[in-house]
């Protein structure tokens, strides 16, 4: 259990009397990246402020690195680095000055401390300007410097490239795949974006109207079992599989068709369609698409 | 730079905290009183116990600075200049208690004093000049606070003058009594002061004619457009001729024409 | 801690708060004092057009007034009360004519005085609001709240860094007031006045104003205990902009909030000697300079010590409320 970073436990939370979260658990590991995906309005950024501390769940434990949030506040908070919903820094002041002050909050941040965030986020040369004139992308980036000052163990990032433009979330995603790969630091991402959980996440928690409906790896998640046949008569090949192995079938908008077999009966499959005389164009497993899966769990339209 | 100054406004700040809290507890204690017990306040002068005159006429003069004479020549003021127009030979003896700056509040308490009872009991005329110390008291920025400081600032002068009648009138039923009205110096200059002293000169009216031979002298219209000559050199207070027109519209009133 | 508060106070020094207080109170007081210098120039013109007499010989007027009043203290009929007071203005009155200053001419500590005493239920209250007002609330409306409380501190300890930080700012921020009203005006009348005596000390007896216990000072020592006076006002009124900026989560809110209790509490005021309830207000009771000066109109149950004790339970309470409020509070921007 040492290396759990992050344990919640049967959160909830109402607010005017309206169950906003409805008792969620889930864990994270030293080194994972967990993407917290989900619509706008299921409950996301409610639950990772209730990780930060920036509210109360009305019911269930939080802990981070085996320190309870409610009762070892301090101790907890020490392990955590946070971006929630965008870069909030001190516009009147520089880049440096800001995190000069945030890390002066921490225990031993030392000077060569931020220097190494500044670096490791690249901002090396605008750091001293006044952040009022800096771009969302940089603004970003110090936003991270700050979440990294104090060397936490879990990172927690709440809609972190809301914002950016595609160069922006490129960097931004590079710089913190790198992080967990290099440092080894836990990361919690949530996000509406499913390309952006799908290329940086290990492990993705869908949650919608305030339950957690799907968690697990991504390609877990991602594999149907499905094979896909691209036939020239694939009504005849249809017929086949219902005749010759008892299988249930049906055809997509591409006139492709799609069964969900055992893999062993694949080759056996494929040598019958043949014998029968049809075209074998390609044979491909079907993937979902995190989308798919993200549309049927949510069974919601108005993903972005 | 800020983490050069900083420990200069830590320390700058600090210090002055200390000073402040001093000085807060210092006014408390000041105002308290605290400071100064009754001792260091200097011992009233010994009173010199004068008898009343049993002349045939006794004037008595009560009041403030004006029933003082302040502005006056030496030793003259409304009381002599009255007695000099209803009577040449000087047979009228004319006695002045009054205390330049008294309001209302300090008459009322001067004519409690036992040691000034014989004096009223002996007037067969009490000239009364009280309620400009009063009134000059309201100190206020706009008008609806200065209205309800005024009122406040009445009624108080209306108890005391009250009191002071009630007083005199318990030692001396028989005497004529005369409340001298207020004029107003600085006429010209505030609509708002003017009205506020008629309606004070009013209301004295009213509280005059209330009493048993009790007459209210007027003086507002008499000096208002005669200020340059009537006020004396300091502005504020009658000048000798000031105090002659004060003198006769006495006469008049408590006398007629003959 | 200490270095919590010195994050608060950078905070509120880059902010630029401290340059804009400065600047409003540089323009207010050279106006004031200007003013002030017009109205007394004017004043002795008038007076000297007036009397004919050519120059204003204001000398030989309070001589005589000296004159008068040491006849008065030697007249057996005053009543015991007055000669305490009459002694005092003797003092007064000796002292302008022994240094040759004119009693009314404007000084600078003088003028520095009547400015805060003028402007210790209004103008001041109102530039401590700008210095406080966005304290928490600015945090809220920027988001930066959020950088700050998700550290490993707890709530309570930056809400008290916040506090002192004020606290020290405030304190600053009177002694600006002081050194700028007595420097700017320094400059119009060219006379300091430290050492004129002043009188002070007036308290209530029965409802009335009591001249027993007045004592003199010079007004450098008077000013101290203007500005100690001052400072607690503004301390207070700190203390409840704190709580306002931690209620309402937006600055302008906070400000309109304030001012709005501020200017209809002066409103308030006529009702004070009907309506009991009134004198609790902490508006009605920011006026704590008139119980020195003893030019005030006596309300029924009001006195310093009354004032001071309602002012500062309106800023504990308020800081309780403060406190509470912030350490539960989910933040959701």
């Amino acid at each position: 259990m040492d290396t759990l970073v992050l344990n919640v436990s049967h959160i909830s939370k109402s607010i005017k009397k309206k169950e906003i979260i409805k008792d969620i658990s889930f864990q994270l590991r030293k080194g994972e990246v967990l993407g917290f995906l989900g619509p706008n309005g299921a409950g996301k950024s409610t639950t990772l402020r209730m990780l930060v501390g920036l509210s109360r769940p009305s019911a269930g434990t939080i802990s981070i690195c085996g320190h309870s949030i409610r009762d070892d506040y301090v101790k907890a908070m020490a392990h955590v680095g946070c971006i929630i919903e965008g870069p909030d820094l001190y516009d009147y002041m520089s880049g440096y000055k800001n995190l000069e002050l945030l890390g002066s909050m921490s225990k031993h941040v030392t000077q060569a401390a931020i220097d190494q965030a500044v670096t490791l986020v690249g901002m090396e040369n605008r750091i001293h300007d006044k952040v009022r004139i800096y771009s969302m992308g940089m603004k970003q980036r110090i936003g991270l410097a700050q979440a990294l000052i104090h060397k936490p163990d879990l990172l927690i990032l709440d809609e972190p490239t809301n914002g950016l433009d595609p160069q922006g979330i490129h960097e931004f995603r590079e710089i913190v795949k790198s992080l967990a790969k290099d440092t080894g630091i836990s990361v919690l991402i949530s996000s509406h974006l499913i390309s952006e959980v799908q290329l940086m996440c290990d492990r993705v928690c869908i949650i919608n109207n305030g339950m957690i409906v799907q968690d697990g790896t991504v390609t877990d998640m991602l594999s149907t079992g499905e094979i896909v046949w691209v036939l020239n008569d694939p009504i005849k090949g249809q017929k086949i599989l219902s005749e010759n192995f008892n299988l249930a079938s049906l055809l997509n908008e591409h006139n492709e068709l799609i069964a969900a077999i055992d893999l062993k009966v694949l080759p056996q499959i494929n040598a019958t369609f043949i014998t029968a005389g049809l075209e074998l164009h390609t044979v491909y497993a079907k993937n979902k698409t995190l989308e798919d899966l993200f549309l049927s769990v949510t069974n919601q339209r108005t993903i972005q | 730079m800020i983490k050069k100054i900083w420990p200069l406004i830590l320390l700058l700040s600090s210090a002055l905290i200390l000073v402040f809290v001093t000085g807060l507890i210092t006014a408390i204690a000041i105002t308290n009183g605290g400071e100064k017990s009754q001792e260091e306040i200097p011992a009233p002068p010994e009173n010199i116990q004068t008898e009343p005159s049993s002349a045939a006429k006794n004037i008595l003069v009560l009041g403030d600075s004006i029933g003082y004479g302040v502005g006056d020549e030496p030793d003259m003021g409304i009381g002599k200049r009255y007695a000099a127009l209803i009577d040449s030979e000087e047979t009228i003896e004319v006695t002045n208690l009054s205390v330049s700056g008294a309001t209302s509040a300090d008459l009322a308490a001067l004519v409690e004093a036992p040691e000034n009872e014989a004096f009223i009991a002996a007037a067969d005329l009490i000239i009364i000049s009280i309620g400009g110390n009063d009134l000059t008291g309201i100190q206020s920025e706009d008008v609806l606070s200065l209205d309800m400081a005024f009122q406040e600032t009445f009624n108080t002068y209306q108890k005391n003058l009250d009191a002071t009648l009630n007083r005199i009138r318990n030692l001396n039923p028989e005497a004529q009594i005369a409340l001298i009205g207020l004029n107003n110096p600085y006429s010209e200059l505030d609509v708002q002061n003017s009205q506020n002293l008629l309606e004070w000169n009013y209301k004295t009216g009213l509280i005059a004619a209330a009493g048993l031979k009790t007459a209210y002298i007027p003086t507002y219209d008499q000096f208002k457009d005669h200020l340059e000559t009537y006020l004396a050199a300091d502005q504020f207070h009658p000048s000798s001729i000031g105090y002659q027109v004060i003198a006769e519209e006495l006469d008049r009133v408590l006398n007629g024409i003959d | 801690m200490l270095i919590l508060i010195r994050n608060e106070v950078t905070k509120l020094l880059l902010k630029k708060k401290l340059i804009l207080i400065i600047g409003l109170l540089i323009i207010f007081i050279t106006l004031l004092s200007y003013g002030q210098q017009y109205t007394y120039e004017k004043n002795i013109d008038r007076f000297e057009n007036f009397s004919g007499a050519g120059t204003y010989d204001w000398k030989s007027l309070a001589t005589q007034r000296l004159n008068d009043l040491e006849n008065r203290l030697d007249s057996p009929y005053i009543p015991d009360s007055g000669i305490a007071s009459t002694e005092i203005e003797i003092r007064q009155l000796r002292y302008f004519i022994e240094n040759d200053i004119n009693p009314i001419t404007p000084s600078a500590v003088k003028f520095s005085v009547d400015f805060v005493e003028q402007g210790i239920s209004l103008l001041i209250p109102l530039i401590i609001v700008i210095l406080a007002a966005d304290l928490v609330s600015g945090e809220f409306s920027t988001g930066t709240i959020k950088v700050l409380l998700t550290r490993a501190v707890p709530r309570w300890k930056i809400l008290l860094s916040k506090l002192i930080a004020l606290i020290l700012m405030t304190t600053l921020v009177v002694l600006i007031i002081g050194i700028l009203s007595v420097l700017i005006s320094y400059l119009f009348f060219r006379q300091w006045g430290f050492n004129e005596p002043v009188a002070t000390g007036f308290s209530l007896i029965d409802g009335q104003l009591n001249a027993d216990s007045v004592i003199l000072v010079t007004r450098f020592q008077y000013s101290l205990l203007i500005y100690s006076l001052t400072w607690y006002v503004s301390i207070v009124i700190a203390a409840i902009t704190l709580l306002i900026s931690i209620l309402v989560e937006n600055t302008a809110t906070a400000i309109g909030v304030l001012m709005a209790a501020l200017i209809g509490g002066q409103f308030l005021q006529f009702f004070l000697s009907d309506w009991a309830i009134v004198k609790f207000f902490f508006v009605t009771n920011l006026d704590l300079t008139r119980y020195l000066t003893g030019s005030y109109q006596p309300i029924g149950g009001m006195s310093l010590n009354f004032s001071i004790i309602t002012l500062g339970l309106w800023g504990l309470l308020s800081l309780m409320i403060g406190f509470m409020v912030f350490n539960r509070k989910d933040v959701l921007v």
